[in-house]
């Protein structure tokens, strides 16, 4: 693929962003554009993927789940009239599929011992990031013993920019004054979390 | 220092997360492309199966060797990879039993096809490896109905 711009038009999503972007897409998507279909598949597997592993998938799991999603979505893109339903009903569905994936399952491998398999092994690094490293590392543990909701929230409200904050209070059908408090909540307990870890930064 | 002085507020952390998430739990490589493949199918009126790993704790993905099962609602499609030369061989298995019509399709590869015997074993032979997708068509009396895989590195 080249990014030359060549005879044919720039596709009619070109510069556009959150709904205006998702509405151009699926209206060409309905016509059968496949580019439209990817633009979207780019701009919001992020947020699929999030969803599943908020709801305590293994990440091989949380793969299939997102396949399955977006075979669903195109499937019945013409149910979804607004755009601005895209990402509710992506998160809505990614959450059904997940709980189901889910629920035959032994209780998920902890995050922490995945965390291995993700962060590539590098030659020996520098002493400030060996510490910024061992850090995150702290961050990251406290952050897996949370209760599967407050990952699940957590996760979906750092999305900035990709998900609004109504937006996650419906899909999590929780009262819209609520999420803020609620979050709170979860930070303070993850806070808790470290200092019980101990030692020093 | 301690922590409690090192992450003192709600934004700190929340910024903090942010990045962590992205860096630590980033969609696996090639899943867009993947899914994008996927989407490559003609008529995306499908059910999705699920991959049903047997030995969960193992948590690998790559399959060399071995037998793969997928299922949905009713059907089971099992496959057993050989490897042969520079691809597979794929001998595979539809419960409940049928003559339906399978295909395997393979990125940057042509499609090969084959119908299951009446009891429902297939087998394909010199299948390209790479990212691969099953699709079983299911012919019956009263529905007609084209079940999937995800799209898989095998």
């Amino acid at each position: 693929m080249t990014d030359a711009r060549t005879a044919e038009a720039d596709p009619p999503w070109e510069g556009l962003h959150g709904h205006e972007l998702y509405a151009a897409c699926m209206h060409e998507a309905r016509a059968g554009n496949r580019l439209a279909m990817n633009r979207l598949v780019t701009e919001l597997t992020p947020l699929v993927w999030q969803v599943a592993r908020g709801n305590g998938l293994d990440r091989h799991t949380a793969e299939d789940v997102v396949q399955t999603v977006w075979l669903a979505l195109f499937r019945h893109l013409d149910r979804l009239a607004d755009p601005r339903a895209l990402a509710a009903w992506l998160i809505t569905t990614a959450r059904r599929e997940s709980q189901r994936a889910g629920g035959r399952k032994p209780p998920p491998v902890p995050l922490t011992d995945e965390l291995a398999e993700t962060v590539p092994s590098t030659q020996p690094a520098p002493e400030a990031e060996v510490l910024r490293a061992e850090r995150d590392r702290r961050l990251w543990a406290a952050f897996a013993q949370l209760p599967q909701r407050c990952q699940e929230l957590l996760r979906l409200t750092v999305l900035a920019g990709r998900v609004e904050y109504r937006l996650v209070a419906d899909v999590l059908r929780m009262p819209h004054g609520s999420i803020g408090p609620t979050r709170g909540r979860c930070l303070q307990r993850m806070r808790g979390l470290l200092d019980a870890q101990g030692g020093s930064a | 220092m301690n922590e409690g002085s090192t992450f003192p507020d709600d934004q700190t952390l929340l910024v903090e997360l942010d990045r962590l998430v992205h860096e630590l739990d980033p969609p696996p490589e090639g899943l867009v492309e993947r899914v994008r493949f996927a989407l490559e199918l003609e008529n995306l009126d499908v059910e999705v199966a699920r991959w049903e790993r047997a030995d969960e704790l193992a948590g690998v993905r790559s399959v060399a060797q071995g037998t793969i099962t997928f299922t949905v609602s009713d059907l089971t499609v099992m496959i057993n990879l050989t490897k042969v030369g520079r691809g597979h061989r794929i001998d595979g298995w539809l419960v409940p039993e049928g003559e339906y019509g399978v295909e395997v399709r393979v990125a940057g590869h042509d499609s090969v096809s084959t119908v299951a015997d009446d009891g429902g074993r297939f087998v394909l032979h010199d299948v390209p490896r790479g990212t691969t997708q099953i699709v079983v068509y299911i012919d019956g009396n009263s529905c007609r109905r084209t079940v999937v895989t995800p799209a898989v590195v095998l």
